[in-house]
């Protein structure tokens, strides 16, 4: 099964779950995205995202400057996502268990 | 390096010109994300490989990201914006910037005498600024425009040349300067403070909010509409104190010596003491220490060698009158009629106030 199909409903939540320590700039929630073991999110998708969460108002945003080359925009997460994210925590949760349910009678 | 950086910019050009249907203050905020992503990824990149290779074409990219972002669809642009516009928002912003920026420096030299002159400028800032302020701070489009480039260019010069290393260490002083600035702002203010309270209002706001401009305009390309100009009132109001120094100096070691303020409205004056005696000989000085002289040429006697009345010093009062008589001036005692008339606290006006002291000296022929 394509991952990326499933990615599309839960990018929010993840994206969301690894800005819930530490604020990051676009790259770094690709990395951590990565790392956490999505290796098949897209760059853009991971972008748009964020501009998506942001215009939504569950991230905040500032720019920090960087040496060499252009600036970096951190973004981290607020009220409204940190929300949003226990919201989509408890969803995500009983909905893959209600899957798990189900593939397992098929197992079974 | 070089191809690497081309290819960054064909890239990001392809991405704007996939998202140009977009709101202007949208694009920037993605592009702003989308350049530091493409920057850093390009730097990971290897020997042969190229952006595309990694991310597929800038139309991918783009079309991906609306997708996730939740844009609508891309529509086709309308014609008149395909047209390659000369006189575009950005560029007009970037003009007006560097105009009011020239302008303050220029007026900047003339601000202790004349600060409504910087309204021209200020006035061009507040209406350039408007024109881009919904671009965002990075205000890529302006960073974009060609002649931006070539500035940027001739701006960095080739790693390891002289240039390159003078500009680098200039930009280490960057925080010394920003202090400068805020520092001869500051003293521009307090030249201005006596003379013109707007002005010196203006001047201190602009002293007081340089030390936050500066370290904003590097995240905030905004605030270079503050930061710029707020640089060239500084050079310009340094340029002028320098000027005006450089004049008072030429004063001082000039011999036709400046010898402090003239009583323009008075031809003489009387000084009596409590009893109502006229005190002759009397030397007058200001706060300073500086001679307190009446107007020369009171008699319209001047004397055709130095052009000057034979009264020396001409702070002593009262200075001898001077009278005018066939064609050759005297010096005669002085009256007392003048100051009596006038008031109840003037003195006896008796002419036997006329002090013994000053003997009426005769000067030498005017001829």
């Amino acid at each position: 099964m394509d991952t990326s199909q499933l990615l599309k409903g839960v990018l929010d939540l993840a994206v969301l779950a690894v800005l819930r320590k530490d604020d990051g700039y676009g790259y770094d929630v690709l990395r951590r995205l990565r790392a956490g073991g999505l290796d098949e999110v897209g760059d853009a998708s991971v972008y748009g995202t964020l501009r998506r969460l942001y215009s939504a108002g569950m991230l905040t945003s500032y720019v920090v400057p960087s040496e060499e080359g252009p600036h970096r925009k951190y973004y981290s997460i607020n009220e409204t996502g940190r929300a949003r994210l226990a919201e989509s925590r408890e969803t995500w949760r009983s909905f893959a268990s209600t899957l798990d349910g189900l593939l397992e009678e098929v197992a079974a | 390096m070089n191809t690497q950086a081309l290819g960054v910019e064909y890239y990001l050009t392809g991405m704007r010109a996939a998202l140009d249907d977009l709101p202007p203050n949208e694009v920037a905020e993605i592009m702003e994300d989308v350049e530091a992503h493409i920057a850093e990824l390009s730097s990971e990149l290897g020997e042969n490989e190229t952006l595309e290779q990694r991310l597929g074409p800038p139309e991918q990219y783009a079309l991906e990201l609306r997708q996730a972002a939740g844009y609508p669809p891309r529509t086709e642009r309308l014609p008149v914006t395909t047209k390659k516009q000369l006189l575009t928002r950005p560029r007009a912003a970037a003009w007006g910037l560097a105009a009011a920026t020239g302008i303050t420096l220029l007026a900047g030299a003339a601000a202790l005498r004349e600060p409504a002159i910087l309204l021209l400028p200020a006035v061009i800032l507040v209406l350039s600024l408007a024109l881009v302020n919904d671009r965002g701070p990075a205000q890529q489009e302006i960073m974009n425009l060609p002649e931006t480039i070539r500035l940027k260019k001739w701006l960095t010069p080739e790693p390891g040349t002289p240039a390159e290393r003078a500009i680098t260490y200039l930009r280490s002083l960057q925080p010394a300067w920003w202090l400068a600035r805020a520092g001869l702002l500051g003293l521009g203010a307090v030249l201005l403070a006596g003379r013109d309270i707007l002005g010196f209002l203006a001047i201190a706001a602009v002293a007081v909010v340089s030390v936050f401009a500066g370290p904003r305009a590097k995240v905030d390309r905004r605030w270079l509409w503050f930061s710029l100009p707020a640089s060239a009132l500084a050079v310009g109001l340094l340029l002028q104190v320098i000027d005006t120094t450089a004049d008072q100096l030429a004063y001082k070691s000039s011999p036709s010596s400046y010898s402090g303020p003239i009583l323009q409205t008075y031809e003489n004056i009387y000084v009596y003491d409590e009893n109502g005696k006229l005190l002759s000989n009397v030397t007058l000085y200001d706060q300073d220490g500086r001679p307190i002289n009446a107007r020369e040429g009171y008699t319209g006697c001047f004397e055709p060698g130095n052009g000057r009345e034979p009264v020396i010093p001409a702070n002593r009062y009262p200075r001898p009158q001077v009278d005018y008589e066939n064609g050759r001036c005297y010096t005669v005692e002085p009256t007392v009629t003048a100051p009596s008339s006038t008031s109840s606290t003037a003195p006896p006006s008796s002419g036997s106030a006329t002090p013994s002291s000053v003997p009426p000296t005769s000067v030498s022929p005017s001829n």
